[in-house]
């Protein structure tokens, strides 16, 4: 199926896109991995006259590492975060995320930025994002602003990104010394699958007592958007990690999501899995500390 | 407007007049004839247009001609050599891992860059490597023979 005609435009910098973007105004697009933008377009559901690729633009291709602070270029590939030394050992259940999306050749075009600003809440990279805190930095001609990732959904392909901004990438704090993380995602097969349910869990331990200090617990493809499981936080913070919390835990993540029924999966056998995989993966947290 | 790019295509130098709406594909298919990519779903989840850009996978129905501006791309048409067919290729032959042939492009540029990446895949990775290409007549088992026992001769 071909591709509707456009204008192409390759800024050179940022600063040029943001440009580019606030004059052509609602007929421009930006382009990044193309896996999602060219398939809405070959599909006439996104009609864009002027496409501004950013998938060349190198500066926001890297992963920056400056004293506690990860910053992840909007543009890097989900490949390059998958093969990241720095992401699999400080990020893992990051790294996790990234290795499921798709298939290598869907990887080694999508971007991290396309996946979050898309805003499906089934996408793989979010719940670890979350998870770890993450906070994402948006540009536009005359601005900056950053919002903590959880808040920056709305729902189903919908976020609070201006029609003027461009994703700059995303800021990782360095996790605390006693703290984990794992990532699941349940799917009918392993490649090129939109999840069913997914999610990612953070847990950090107070180094003396043992106790949970930071406890984040994060589903997605359970409602609109990802969630976070406070009912399952809650019963967490100020406990010792033990096989019966944590299955309490998983018991009350499913009162914090409303799933639905569609071609993946039934809303009772989402809520069955949100309690299997909550429980697992706080395990998977766990050991991921030692 | 057509835009004018210079790349590598199975390492020759072309210079080609693109369409800023043209993917890869279509460049390759359309405009070069080369027509050893195939065109499946044309979205990405089927695999039989992988080619190698700058020695990864991608699906070239994805990937906008105009972005293959300076780059390397390999396709089943640059495996074979002065010396004849690629091992992979006569793996594929030996263990009867072509049936009608539609993936077997795509099964040979997913398999041929684990090949450069890995000296010895185990068959859990090179089943990794192609879970982006579908085949809907071999069942995948000599197709993972065959790359197994190319990864092994050499």
């Amino acid at each position: 199926m071909a591709l509707p005609r456009f204008q192409y435009h390759e800024p050179t910098s940022l600063a040029e896109a943001c440009q580019m973007l606030k004059a052509f105004g609602e007929t421009a697009a930006i382009l990044a991995g193309g896996t999602d933008l060219l398939v809405k377009m070959k599909n006439r559901e996104l009609q864009s006259q002027n496409i501004v690729s950013l998938a060349e633009l190198e500066e926001i291709k890297q992963i920056n590492v400056t004293g506690s602070n990860t910053s992840i270029g909007a543009c890097c590939t989900i490949s390059q975060i998958a093969e990241s030394v720095k992401i699999r050992s400080t990020y893992p259940a990051l790294a996790s995320g990234a290795e499921c999306l798709g298939s290598p050749a869907v990887r080694n075009l999508g971007t991290i930025g396309g996946n979050v600003v898309t805003a499906s809440p089934a996408a793989d990279l979010p719940p670890a994002l979350v998870a770890y805190g993450a906070k994402v930095r948006l540009k536009s001609e005359d601005r900056e602003r950053f919002f903590l990732l959880e808040e920056f959904f709305r729902g189903p392909g919908a976020t609070h990104i201006g029609n003027d901004e461009i994703i700059a990438d995303l800021h990782l704090d360095e996790p605390s010394e006693c703290s984990g993380a794992g990532f699941f995602k349940l799917g009918h097969r392993r490649a090129l699958q939109c999840s069913i349910i997914n999610g990612a869990c953070y847990l950090a331990l107070n180094p003396q007592s043992g106790e949970i200090e930071t406890a984040r617990v994060v589903l997605g493809a359970v409602a609109p958007t990802i969630v976070r499981a406070s009912s399952a936080e809650n019963i967490l913070m100020g406990e010792k990690p033990s096989a019966n919390l944590f299955l309490e835990a998983g018991r009350a993540a499913t009162r914090d999501c409303s799933p639905i029924d569609d071609l993946r999966g039934s809303a009772a056998y989402r809520r069955d899995m949100i309690q299997v995989l909550t429980n697992r993966t706080l395990h998977a947290a766990l050991e991921n500390i030692r | 407007m057509k835009k004018t790019i210079q790349l590598s295509i199975n390492r020759r130098p072309y210079t080609v007049d693109v369409e800023p709406h043209w993917t890869l594909l279509d460049m390759l298919r359309n405009e070069l004839g080369m027509l050893g990519t195939k065109r499946g779903c044309d979205k990405g989840d089927c695999g039989t247009c992988t080619v190698l850009v700058n020695g990864r996978p991608v699906n070239s129905c994805l990937y906008l001609a105009v972005r293959a501006n300076s780059k390397e791309i390999l396709t089943v048409e640059g495996l074979e050599t002065d010396e004849g067919l690629h091992p992979l290729q006569k793996a594929f032959l030996e263990k009867g891992a072509v049936q009608c042939g539609f993936c077997t492009p795509g099964m040979l540029m997913a398999s041929v860059s684990l090949l450069d990446e890995k000296q010895s895949p185990t068959e859990e990775e090179v089943r990794w490597a192609i879970s982006g290409n579908l085949c809907r007549c071999t069942g995948y088992q000599h197709i993972v023979e065959a790359v197994m026992s190319a990864a092994e001769k050499r």
